[in-house]
């Protein structure tokens, strides 16, 4: 899931000029959040969606061409009415809301500078908002990172977060494999090793920062609300110290790498030096959704789906072993 | 937890002695080995020529944070020529375990860190 910036980077270095259409509305359910985004190019690349493909982004990719090629910006809703469909019952009726905006990629863009401003903001850990107003001539974004205080007629307000970390204690195979998908999620990534040949950028390559120390300090200034914090290190010399913070920081979520045995074993361990039964049944281990899978990326995967089960609030079968 | 080890070093390691970090220490040393990934952090308070307080910081294994609990238990109030002298066979031995010695490296962390951190101090004695 990378941010605004990033796709707008991917699209530089062979676009000049793209429509950016913004989900601004729905009705009948929408399977993106408000504010998704698909950018079509001027020489013909896609980045993002608005729908979860099909006819949806296809007709909004037509009208991006046809306001690049007009050069102005427009509220289009496209609604899921088409004939065939309905007569065979494959549609779900729902009608999406658009804002399509010509925009050049270059930094002088104001659309490009607002969204660049709210993204800066976001990745030095405040929430930043990006107003724009739909109603009149050409949309106009403005950054109002502390002074917004809710939405407003004739605006659509995007909430620009910044990104939860997952902490990834233990530079394993795993570990490795779950920094790629945990970024693709969306989540800031931080892999922390007591060892410096298994955290290297060659391994963690995608990862937002690699830290090499004592990994209970290292993962101090992570245990803040919003916090994942995955030990895959199968290592009790770096799980003890860390799960004895862990658990009683206001962290969203501790897990842990190892089969039922050795977990309940940890949990022992942790009861024996006084963490509370409440602090202790907040561990999740076996960590992970049970797929059934066993390499690395497989193990990743289930790991990777938990994380996006607690962020969406669904409660899921976890991993036996 | 297995007795493998014997008494001595599952006592310190469920119990360690002097595990936290000083307020305001006059030096503080990390030891670390590379492959394992055993880490201590030694800290010592000194004032003259005797060491006021000991203690130690480890994200490592049962035998390395023994050995710490053991060794800051050992040099808290004594001379800083004292500690300088402990040997790694003192460490091994105050174990009280019949190490492999594949694990020796784990046990003397801590005493060589210590002795960073007393070398670290010498200059200013």
């Amino acid at each position: 899931m990378p941010d605004i910036l990033e796709q707008l980077e991917s699209l530089r270095p062979h676009e000049q000029r793209v429509a950016m259409a913004t989900l601004v509305g729905a009705r009948g359910g929408s399977p993106r959040p408000l504010g998704a985004k698909l950018f079509v190019g001027e020489g013909g690349r896609l980045v993002g969606s608005v729908s979860i493909g099909g006819c949806v982004d296809a007709r909004v990719v037509e009208h991006g061409e046809r306001l690049l090629r007009a050069d102005r910006s427009e509220r289009v809703t496209v609604s899921v009415d088409d004939a065939e469909a309905l007569e065979l019952g494959l549609t779900c009726g729902a009608e999406f809301d658009l804002l399509i905006e010509p925009i050049s990629l270059d930094e002088g863009d104001p659309t490009v500078r607002a969204y660049a401003s709210a993204v800066r903001i976001s990745r030095g850990g405040r929430t930043a908002f990006v107003v724009t107003t739909l109603t009149g001539g050409a949309a106009r974004h403005t950054v109002h990172p502390d002074a917004y205080d809710g939405p407003q007629d004739g605006v659509f307000v995007e909430r620009i977060a910044p990104a939860d970390p997952v902490v990834l204690v233990g530079a394993s195979d795993v570990a490795a494999a779950l920094a790629r998908q945990a970024r693709a999620l969306g989540l800031r990534v931080i892999v922390v090793d007591g060892r410096e040949r298994y955290a290297t950028r060659d391994r963690f390559s995608t990862a937002d920062e690699v830290l090499v120390g004592m990994p209970s300090d290292l993962v101090r200034p992570f245990l803040v609300p919003g916090a994942f914090i995955v030990l895959t290190a199968h290592e009790y010399k770096y799980e003890l110290p860390i799960l004895r913070e862990a658990l009683r920081a206001p962290v969203r979520f501790v897990g842990m790498l190892a089969g039922r045995k050795r977990a309940d074993a940890v949990r022992a361990l942790l009861r024996d030096e006084g963490l509370s039964a409440e602090e202790v049944g907040r561990l999740h281990s076996p960590i992970g959704l049970d797929i059934g899978g066993r390499e690395p990326e497989e193990i990743a995967l289930s790991i990777a789906a938990q994380l996006v089960a607690v962020r969406e609030g669904k409660s899921i079968a976890r991993r036996s072993q | 937890m297995t007795l493998l080890y014997g008494v001595t070093v599952l006592e310190h390691f469920r119990r360690p002695r002097n595990q936290r970090a000083l307020e305001r220490p006059t030096v503080s040393r990390e030891g670390y080995n590379a492959l394992c990934g055993d880490r201590v952090r030694i800290e010592l308070e000194v004032e003259g020529a005797t060491i006021r307080a000991a203690a130690f910081t480890a994200n490592a294994c049962a035998i390395c944070t023994a050995s710490a609990s053991l060794l800051t238990e050992r040099v808290n109030g004594s001379a800083i020529e004292d500690a300088a002298r402990i040997s790694d066979d003192d460490v091994v031995m105050g174990l009280e375990a019949d190490l492999p010695a594949a694990r020796l490296p784990c046990a003397i962390l801590p005493v060589r860190t210590l002795r960073d951190a007393l070398a670290e101090l010498r200059p200013r004695t």
